[in-house]
């Protein structure tokens, strides 16, 4: 790994690091402060007076909307969280591999001695890093400000969230990033990585509503994510933890190996 | 010993040609010119001698390590100013030489100096630097930990004539303090001012290989003359060497000249009256399509010495 490669990644990266971490601090603050206000009877009441094919559109049948976990699931964590995170990710992954080649600066960076299985391993641990910091700054404000609006997310839970929501992001980030060492522009692999999220999640609405399109389902990394299961108590699915685990790991050194055989310039 | 050699070396884009079975040897503590036209080859060639892209078929071999695709260790040994100059934008000059430092293990040597040779001012953010300037920073970036080979992709694009000037003079500073230069170019007047020897290429092809020396007497001049009164539109006619002449009324002339002839020429005007005298030097693309006009139907590359043509 390059510390000067790191430093630099993070360095050029900052303002777009800053503000999705600024926006998900916020957006996690304003969702557990917001949780009083419609949360326990009143969330419940508006839910009864939803359409039943709507409910399993947005996961219905998946956790109770009654609940926290239902809450932060429909209100947040289920879609606006999945939407900003990989969008955080996708232009982070992009900028990583593609988007160098695409500005030139890789013929920049490559004319020094850096190795490209350096430059490729430290990109993954500047994504790693990146990941660790979503997590945190997604996950730790709803504990910390949490007690102040009753509620209590506990240690066991908040960990689960935490190493959980970091694994998903794993798999998306690994997958950007693979598309990122497979393309010389960075808006192309966005697009492709972007498509392949959105075609995910209308798999997973529709699956709530239709049997025919639960075949993708073992395959959806979008519907293992459950993060309400997760807050009321439940366990997550060991399959889900290996899905996100495997499809991280093998994206990531897949990368590594087809950057470095690639043309870079 | 030489310092840069290829063999076969061939890229193609798809069915995109961009070189093709290109051998050529530069020797150690020369300046060698690499020529053609835009499009020829040239870009592609440097890339692949830093194993930043992959050839189709063919090796290179570059301070007598075998190129590989991974070789951090050459790239230590070499600097390499890019023919299209692509920075970090949001970044200063100052940080891009910190950068540079921290994947070198140091500061350059000659950076002090560079910096104060090209008058450059690291404290501006790249976006803010005009075309001059960025390309002051490249070159300072390329040339600043004295490397044992520079390689210089069209190294004085967007600079004046005075900074073109330093740019020589420090080319000139590294060859004599033994270290190799491969020079990029299709200006002429660049090649003759810094370079030794010269490979020509031309549709991804070696078209030639000879001495600047030759590639002078190959020199193309374009004559523009206006004389004081009429004149005989045969006055040039029987001079060796003078080609395309075109009479424009009856008191101007012009005409391209080969190699040589110049003097022959400026002889036969002196027995003339002249109000107004311009020669121009014809660019590199001319001399080619004049020289190496037959060299696409040809399979095998021309090495040519002493000034015959190719």
């Amino acid at each position: 790994m390059s510390w000067t490669l790191l430093r630099g990644t993070f360095t050029q990266r900052r303002t777009s690091i800053l503000w999705y971490s600024v926006s998900l601090i916020a957006y996690s603050w304003l969702m557990t402060w917001f949780y009083p206000q419609i949360g326990g009877g009143q969330y419940a009441d508006l839910i009864e007076n939803m359409p039943p094919e709507m409910l399993a559109l947005f996961g219905g049948t998946e956790v109770d909307f009654a609940t926290l976990g239902g809450y932060f699931q429909t209100e947040y964590l289920g879609l606006m969280w999945m939407l900003i995170t990989a969008s955080a990710l996708i232009i982070f992954a992009g900028k990583a591999f593609s988007g160098e080649i695409g500005a030139g600066t890789m013929e920049f960076v490559l004319a020094q001695p850096i190795s490209r299985v350096r430059f490729a391993i430290t990109r993954v641990v500047a994504l790693l890093l990146y990941i660790v910091v979503l997590a945190a700054v997604s996950f730790v404000p709803i504990a910390l400000f949490g007690p102040t609006y009753d509620i209590e997310l506990g240690a066991e839970t908040f960990w689960t969230l935490s190493a959980f929501g970091a694994l998903f992001m794993l798999a998306v980030g690994g997958f950007a990033l693979l598309v990122s060492s497979l393309f010389r522009d960075s808006g192309r692999a966005g697009a492709i990585t972007a498509g392949v999220m959105g075609t995910f999640w209308i798999a997973d609405l529709v699956s709530n509503v239709s049997e025919a399109a639960e075949v993708i389902d073992p395959i959806n990394i979008v519907t293992y994510w459950q993060p309400g299961k997760i807050i009321n108590g439940d366990a997550v699915a060991p399959e889900a933890w290996w899905i996100y685990g495997v499809l991280g790991v093998v994206s990531l050194v897949a990368s590594v190996v087809v950057f470095r055989r690639r043309d870079v310039a | 010993m030489d310092v840069i050699t290829t063999r076969g070396l061939t890229k193609f884009y798809g069915k995109a040609r961009g070189v093709e079975s290109l051998s050529m040897s530069v020797p150690a503590g020369s300046v060698y010119g690499f020529l053609g036209p835009n499009g020829a080859g040239k870009t592609t060639t440097i890339r692949c001698l830093l194993g930043m892209l992959k050839p189709t078929a063919g090796e290179a071999e570059v301070l007598g390590e075998h190129v590989s695709l991974d070789g951090a260790a050459l790239r230590r040994r070499i600097g390499y100013v890019a023919g299209e100059v692509n920075l970090y934008e949001r970044q200063t000059g100052r940080w891009h030489l910190d950068y540079v430092a921290g994947f070198r293990g140091g500061r350059g040597g000659l950076e002090a100096d560079l910096l104060e040779r090209f008058d450059f001012d690291p404290g501006r953010k790249v976006k803010e630097l005009s075309k001059g300037n960025k390309q002051k920073l490249a070159l300072i970036l390329g040339m600043a930990h004295d490397p044992e080979l520079l390689i210089l992709d069209e190294p004085t694009s967007g600079l004046d004539p005075l900074n073109q000037e330093a740019v020589y003079a420090v080319i000139d500073e590294r060859v004599a303090a033994g270290r190799t230069v491969f020079l990029s170019s299709h200006v002429l007047s660049e090649v003759e001012r810094v370079c030794s020897r010269v490979g020509i290429i031309r549709s991804g092809r070696l078209a030639a290989e000879e001495d600047v020396r030759s590639l002078l007497a190959k020199r193309l001049r374009d004559l523009t003359v206006t004389f004081a009164r009429p004149v005989e539109p045969a006055l040039l006619d029987d001079v060796t060497g003078v080609d395309s002449v075109m009479v424009l009324g009856e008191t101007q002339l012009t005409a391209r000249i080969k190699g040589d002839a110049i003097d022959a020429v400026i002889k036969r005007l002196a027995s003339v009256e002249i109000s107004d005298l311009r020669i121009s030097h014809a660019s590199l693309e001319d001399v080619f399509l004049e020289f190496y006009r037959h060299t696409d139907a040809d399979d095998a590359p021309r090495a040519v010495a002493g000034g015959g043509e190719a």
